[in-house]
C-alpha cells in the first residue's frame, strides 16, 4: 500500500470540489463543494501524518474538522436568511450590495 | 491486498457521490452524494489508522454537518421553478474540468515527489492524539473553541434577524 494512491484520490477530490464551486449556480452545492475542498484537505493531512509517522498531521485535521462545523452553521444560516428573502438559492441573484451601490 | 481492495471500494464510493454531488439538479441528491463521500472518507481516514480522526468524522461531518444540511435543504424546500436555471451546466463542468486538470496533475505530481512510501509505524492511537492536543496544540485548540462560540452566536443571529424586524415594524404599524 503506497501513499501515491491517496495522494491521487486527494487531488481528484479537491478538483471535482473546485469544478462543482466554479460551475453551478445552486448555493447549497457551492456550500457542498467547498466541504468538499476541506475534507480532501483533511485526507491529505492525514495521509502525510502516516507517512512522516507523526501525529501532528491528525490532531490538524481534527482542528480542520471543529472549522467544517463552524463553517456548516454560518453557511446554512446566512442561506436560510438569504431564501426568506429572496425566495431562491441562485447565486447569481445576489448582487444586492453591488445594485445599491450603482445607483447611489 | 486486501487493503488495495477496500481502497478501491472507498475511493470509487467517494468519486461517485462527489460527482453525483456536483451534476444533480435535486438539491437534496446532491446531499446524499456528499454523504456517501464524508462516509467514504471517515472509511479512508480509519485506512490511514487514524481511529480518533475516523470517528471524529463519522460524529461531526456525518452525524451533524451533514444532517444539518439535509435539514436545512427540507426547510427550505425550493421548488423547481426557485432551484437556479442552469441549461448549461454539463458544458460548464467539462470546460472547468479541462481547466483544472493541469492542476490536479501538479498537485498529485509535487505530492507524490515528496514522500514515495509509508513510515513503518504502527497506529496512530487516540492517547498519543490527545496528549498532543493538549500539549503542543493547546492554543489552537483554544481558538477553535472560542470560533465554535462565536459561529454559533453568529449563525441564531443571522438567522433570527429579519423577524425581528418585521415584527418591529408590525407592532408600530399596529398603534
Amino acid at each position: 500500500m503506497s501513499p501515491q494512491l491517496f495522494f491521487l484520490l486527494a487531488s481528484i477530490l479537491f478538483s471535482i470540489g473546485l469544478v462543482g464551486l466554479v460551475s453551478r449556480k445552486n448555493l447549497f452545492v457551492l456550500y457542498m463543494s467547498i466541504e468538499l475542498m476541506l475534507s480532501s484537505v483533511n485526507l491529505l493531512l492525514a495521509t502525510f501524518s502516516k507517512v512522516l509517522g507523526d501525529a501532528g498531521g491528525s490532531v490538524i485535521a481534527l482542528l480542520i474538522i471543529a472549522v467544517i462545523a463552524a463553517e456548516a452553521a454560518l453557511f446554512l444560516a446566512m442561506t436560510v436568511h438569504i431564501y426568506r428573502n429572496n425566495r431562491t438559492v441562485d447565486s447569481d441573484h445576489f448582487d444586492k450590495l453591488r445594485e445599491e451601490a450603482h445607483n447611489a | 491486498m486486501l487493503e488495495i481492495s477496500i481502497f478501491t471500494i472507498l475511493a470509487t464510493f467517494m468519486l461517485g457521490g462527489s460527482i453525483a454531488m456536483i451534476s444533480n439538479k435535486q438539491t437534496l441528491f446532491s446531499a446524499f452524494g456528499f454523504l456517501v463521500a464524508m462516509i467514504g472518507l471517515a472509511g479512508m481516514f480509519a485506512l490511514l489508522d487514524s481511529r480518533f480522526l475516523a470517528i471524529a468524522q463519522i460524529m461531526v461531518s456525518v452525524g451533524a454537518v451533514v444532517v444539518l444540511s439535509m435539514l436545512t435543504i427540507l426547510t427550505v424546500n425550493a421548488k423547481n421553478e426557485n432551484l437556479p436555471d442552469e441549461p448549461h451546466k454539463y458544458k460548464w463542468i467539462l470546460f472547468s474540468s479541462f481547466l483544472v486538470l493541469p492542476f490536479t496533475l501538479l498537485m498529485y505530481k509535487s505530492t507524490t515527489a515528496l514522500y514515495q512510501s509509508f513510515s513503518s509505524m504502527e497506529a496512530i492511537s487516540s492517547k498519543v492524539v490527545g496528549k498532543l492536543l493538549f500539549s503542543e496544540w493547546v492554543l489552537p485548540f483554544e481558538i477553535v473553541s472560542i470560533l465554535l462560540l462565536a459561529a454559533m452566536v453568529g449563525a441564531v443571529v443571522i438567522a433570527r434577524k429579519e423577524r425581528r424586524k418585521k415584527e418591529r415594524r408590525k407592532s408600530k404599524e399596529r398603534p
